[in-house]
């Protein structure tokens, strides 16, 4: 081994890693190095989907170029959508948050470590599975939303969708996953002191997003099971000619991807929350209003996506609902921007690079959320939809607003995260550069897309000022990858000849400061004591600390809080979301009944007979816990075995009504809707059912082998009661939508 | 008849509506006289008779879904919160009803109010018979008032703490939501009554014509009101929960620390 190599292990790997270095980063559960890994493959995907967006660039800079061919056109900016926001935004903002969010609140590690280093690889395996479709020649074609029904068999025939579609699902099992471990991280694992009330922004927003993740990733994955089962099984969800419905795609897909939208911006402003103040060198004025404005940004999200839809036809009255709640929008994000200039109203400025980068993030994201109000105006939205006039928006959110704030993040935690500095003056150069580049490249497309270039065209015809106006945005994409280069190159050279950094080279206030740079592997050896939102500050000025700030305790709520609990919690919020998708789907299709079977071919009696063995067994389930308990080891196995023996018993029952509805009644699951749909429900609750069946039977393997003797007893079965619970209370749902309340309507 | 003259003249007497807001007025003065807070419950009565007795009321009566949806929103959200806010600090349930009294419980009342009054039958019967709709009016103000008393009650030891009334009016929103969007995709009418209204006042021309509410978008209306706007109250409700939760006092014992 070369010296060079050798001096790289010495500082980044100890004597034990040593010996396995290979494995060192492959096995690593230690937040900051997923928080690494995450931000290396952000990374690389960056460069993938710049380099497609580049090419998008090269055939549009001239009209009339055949540089591509259309198909190939359709991929670039299908692959290039897809991957810059699922593989490039949200795992460099989950990469942040990673190495983040635990030191701010003074924790050791994540809640669930493993789980964390599992949320991670699915990352690359996602991203893997989708450029996967390109080797075999079959890329998507269908652009990042895959409309309906573009995205179904008859119109999609090849593989490209079905990878995409795979593709996203394990992107968003991961991220549940990721969401998951921040809520209880936050909610569990803060150190003495670090209550609620003194959450550093960054924390507190990605405390908020998480929750917002928890609840609109289980919807996209509902919308892809639908469509995966269309493709493979021939149903016809979302196939107009056969009763299904293209609409229901785009609800369920915005229902999704509005709050998705948050999902990258949440961070973004919490990033700027955080450095801001650093450089203005004043704590962020108005606090409380920045964390509430984001609570008020995630509920709204959730309720205006169909402002997405204005050009689909749904009526005035959607129209005039869903334009007023997206302007209310405007108002929490309003408030945001103007804490931000207020904090620095004044303050010592710091031109720092990550400053620069946030004063820049501020004005391009305020000209993005202007432009994004105009699209609330109905019928400024008719003429704009799917013109460069909403690349051009859409851009200053993601790109002048989301990764300008992802890199001034980059350059304000580089020191922390390598211990050296990166040069100033390379870092200026990227920045103009950068700036130069996006505002060149994007800012003309407004005024494109209100002369009536359509997005995803793959080529114009020569009209009057068309072509200048493409070609200097085509320059000034050139110009943003040279940003990216200079910015790159100055990563390379400070890590290896950086200067060093120490441990808090900006006069922060936050906890992460508070230790070496980078920081150990326990994070810690002590902690200043927290009585405020910025505890360096009251330790560096004693004689004039910040006001304490609330109660040490947020009402008892850390000591209560099982962290198995807390996660398993979340884990069934998230599940919640998926069901309810399916059921308002189920619902969608079959209020009025349809051609051919309906809920009335179920046989009531039976299933409600079976349906009462599931729920007696979430009894004796809970008799099995009571027992645990007691510590009588004996009553408990006898009840769990009980609760199998009922969970069992009511699996062989739908066995025996899935057999008698396909045999007996010759009913497939792409005979009509209701089928396709009571199937698709009542299948997916089976599969958790038996999923649940499973771990109940490894418990009674554990049981039975004296695991849960010792004291205090392992959480396992306490969480497998929750998510059994829970598997009930869905069933009681699906029993009263599928099987019973038909019996009222179709009356 | 024009909208104008519509709005200035159906105004309808409410025995029902009369007699609460009298019951309420009396027990309040009678109880605690005349305070800062009695404006509050003025203003709950004003809710209440607006509306049961103003045009609003008129359209309800077998015209508009989206009409009487308004006034199932302004009965269970608007008139028993304006009487909650009216009750002077440390105003407190006896034991035995605060004992009942659970998150759980109350949540569960402000849910099935929208949830159980909207099964088409209910909704059919609460349109066309007064005894009914008296009914309506009596329980979506006193399931109201169960929701509510968790978020407004005068003593902080009978509400919910603050981070878990954040999670109470999301459920309350996320539930409201749900049925909202239901009712606004619905192809099924909800409420049958309102597909043939027998045109008593000779309005029909006007809400069909000038206002252009069909049956089919009437129904939309009244789910979109559901899902929108009745969300915005427990949004509001939550910037409550956030303002008393960061107003929270440190402890003296850090004061001078």
């Amino acid at each position: 081994m070369n010296e060079p190599a050798e001096a790289v292990m010495e500082a980044v790997l100890d004597s034990s890693q040593r010996e396995h270095y290979q494995l060192a980063w492959l096995s690593t559960v230690d937040h900051k190095r997923i928080g690494i890994l995450y931000l290396l493959t952000g990374l690389v995907f960056f460069v993938a989907g710049g380099l497609e967006a580049l090419m998008m660039r090269l055939q549009l800079a001239v009209p009339n170029n055949h540089l591509v061919a259309p198909d190939t056109f359709n991929m670039l900016f299908t692959m290039h959508g897809t991957t810059m926001i699922f593989l490039v935004v949200m795992p460099l903002v989950f990469g942040l948050a990673n190495y983040f969010v635990p030191l701010q609140i003074g924790a050791r590690d994540m809640a669930f470590p493993r789980l964390n280093a599992f949320s991670f690889w699915l990352v690359p395996f996602g991203g893997i599975l989708l450029h996967f479709s390109l080797l075999i020649g079959d890329p998507p074609l269908v652009g990042w939303f895959a409309y309906a029904p573009l995205n179904e068999t008859p119109y999609s025939s090849r593989l490209g969708v079905d990878y995409w579609a795979v593709a996203l699902l394990v992107l968003g099992i991961g991220s549940v996953g990721t969401a998951i471990n921040f809520i209880t991280t936050v909610l569990c694992l803060r150190a003495p002191g670090m209550t609620l009330r003194r959450l550093p922004l960054f924390t507190w927003i990605n405390f908020i997003n998480a929750f917002l993740v928890l609840f609109a990733i289980p919807v996209l994955n509902a919308a892809l099971v639908m469509l995966l089962i269309d493709r493979r099984l021939n149903t016809h969800f979302f196939l107009p000619a056969e009763g299904g419905s293209p609409i229901l795609w785009q609800h369920i897909f915005w229902a999704f991807g509005h709050p998705e939208v948050y999902i990258m911006a949440l961070p973004a402003f919490g990033i700027v929350s955080e450095i801001i103040p650093v450089f203005s060198r004043k704590p962020i004025f108005g606090y409380e209003f920045v964390a509430g404005s984001t609570v008020a940004i995630a509920l709204l999200s959730v309720g205006v996506w169909a402002h997405h839809m204005f050009t689909v036809g749904l009526g005035h009255p959607m129209d005039l609902f869903f334009a007023g709640s997206t302007m209310l929008i405007a108002i929490p994000t309003g408030v945001k921007v103007l804490n931000w200039s207020a904090t620095m109203y004044r303050g010592r400025i710091k031109l720092n690079v990550p400053m620069l980068y946030c004063i820049a993030f501020l004005v391009q994201f305020t000209c993005g959320g202007i432009s994004g109000v105009s699209h609330a105006i109905v019928p400024l939205d008719w003429q704009t939809k799917n013109s460069y006039y909403l690349v051009a928006h859409f851009h200053y959110v993601a790109v002048g607003g989301i990764v300008f704030a992802i890199l001034a993040a980059v350059h304000y935690w580089f020191p922390k995260m390598s211990g050296r500095m990166l040069s100033e003056r390379l870092g200026r150069w990227g920045f103009w550069l950068m700036v130069i580049g996006f505002n060149g490249t994007f800012f003309i497309q407004h005024f494109l897309g209100l002369a009536g270039m359509g997005r995803r065209i793959y080529t114009y015809p020569d009209l009057p000022g068309w072509g200048w106006m493409n070609m200097l945005s085509t320059v000034s994409a050139f110009i943003m990858a040279a940003a990216v280069l200079v910015v790159l190159w100055n990563i390379a050279t400070a890590l290896l000849s950086g200067p060093p950094a120490g441990d808090n080279p900006w006069n922060a206030w936050t906890l992460e400061w508070a230790t070496t740079s980078p920081p150990p592997e326990e994070n810690f050896e002590a902690l200043p004591p927290i009585r405020s939102r910025r505890p360096l500050w009251d330790d560096a000025n004693p004689d004039r600390p910040d006001p304490v700030v609330g109660p040490e305790h947020d009402g008892g709520l850390r000591p209560a809080i099982d962290k198995h609990f807390c996660g398993m919690l979340a884990f069934v919020i998230s599940e919640t979301g998926f069901f309810g998708a399916l059921i308002l789907a189920f619902l969608y299709f079959n209020l009025q009944p349809q051609a051919g079977p309906t809920a009335r071919a179920l046989d009531l009696a039976r299933t409600g007979f079976f349906s009462l063995c599931l729920f007696a067994s979430s009894f004796t389930i809970w008799r099995c816990e009571k027992a645990l308990h007691r510590r009588d080891n004996h009553t408990m196995i006898i009840w769990l075995i009980l609760t199998i023996t009922l969970g069992t018993t009511f699996i062989a029952g739908q066995g025996v009504e899935y057999a008698n509805l396909m045999m007996g009644q010759g009913m497939r699951i792409d005979t009509n809707l209701f089928t396709t749909t009571f199937f698709t429900l009542t299948g997916f609750h089976g599969i958790h059912v038996i999923a649940g069946l499973l771990t109940l039977l490894i418990m009674l393997g554990l049981a039975l082998a004296g695991y849960f003797k010792a004291d205090p007893p392992p959480a396992g079965l306490a969480m497998a009661a929750v998510y059994w619970h829970f598997v009930d209370i869905v069933w009681v749902v699906v029993l009263s939508v599928v099987y019973i309340l038909p019996h009222f309507i179709h009356a | 008849m024009t909208t104008t003259q519509f709005f200035t003249t159906a105004w309808v007497w409410s025995p029902v509506g009369f007699i609460i807001a009298a019951a309420g007025l009396f027990a309040y003065f009678h109880r605690y006289g005349w305070n800062g807070r009695a404006w509050w419950m003025i203003a709950s009565a004003a809710a209440l008779l607006l509306t049961l007795g103003s045009p609003l009321a008129a359209l309800a009566q077998g015209y508009l879904f989206s009409a009487h949806m308004l006034q199932h929103i302004l009965l269970l959200l608007a008139a028993p919160a304006l009487a909650l806010m009216a009750l002077p600090e440390g105003e407190r349930l006896p034991p035995a009803l605060a004992r009942v009294a659970h998150p759980l419980v109350c949540g569960a009342c402000g849910v099935a109010a929208m949830w159980v009054w909207h099964l088409p039958a209910l909704c059919d019967a609460a349109a066309t018979s007064r005894a009914v709709s008296a009914v309506q009016t009596v329980s979506l103000l006193a399931l109201g008032a169960a929701f509510w008393w968790q978020v407004l009650a005068p003593s902080a030891e009978q509400r919910i703490a603050p981070l878990h009334g954040v999670l109470y009016l999301f459920a309350a929103c996320a539930a409201c939501s749900a049925l909202g969007v239901i009712v606004t995709f619905s192809p099924v009418t909800i409420c049958r009554a309102y597909l043939q209204p027998v045109d008593r006042l000779g309005i029909e021309p006007m809400i069909q014509g000038a206002w252009g509410m069909t049956p089919a978008r009437d129904q939309q209306v009244g789910g979109l009101l559901m899902w929108v706007p009745m969300c915005l109250v427990y949004l509001a409700a939550i910037f409550g929960q956030l303002a008393r939760w960061y107003a929270a006092p440190a402890e003296p014992s850090h004061a001078n620390a």
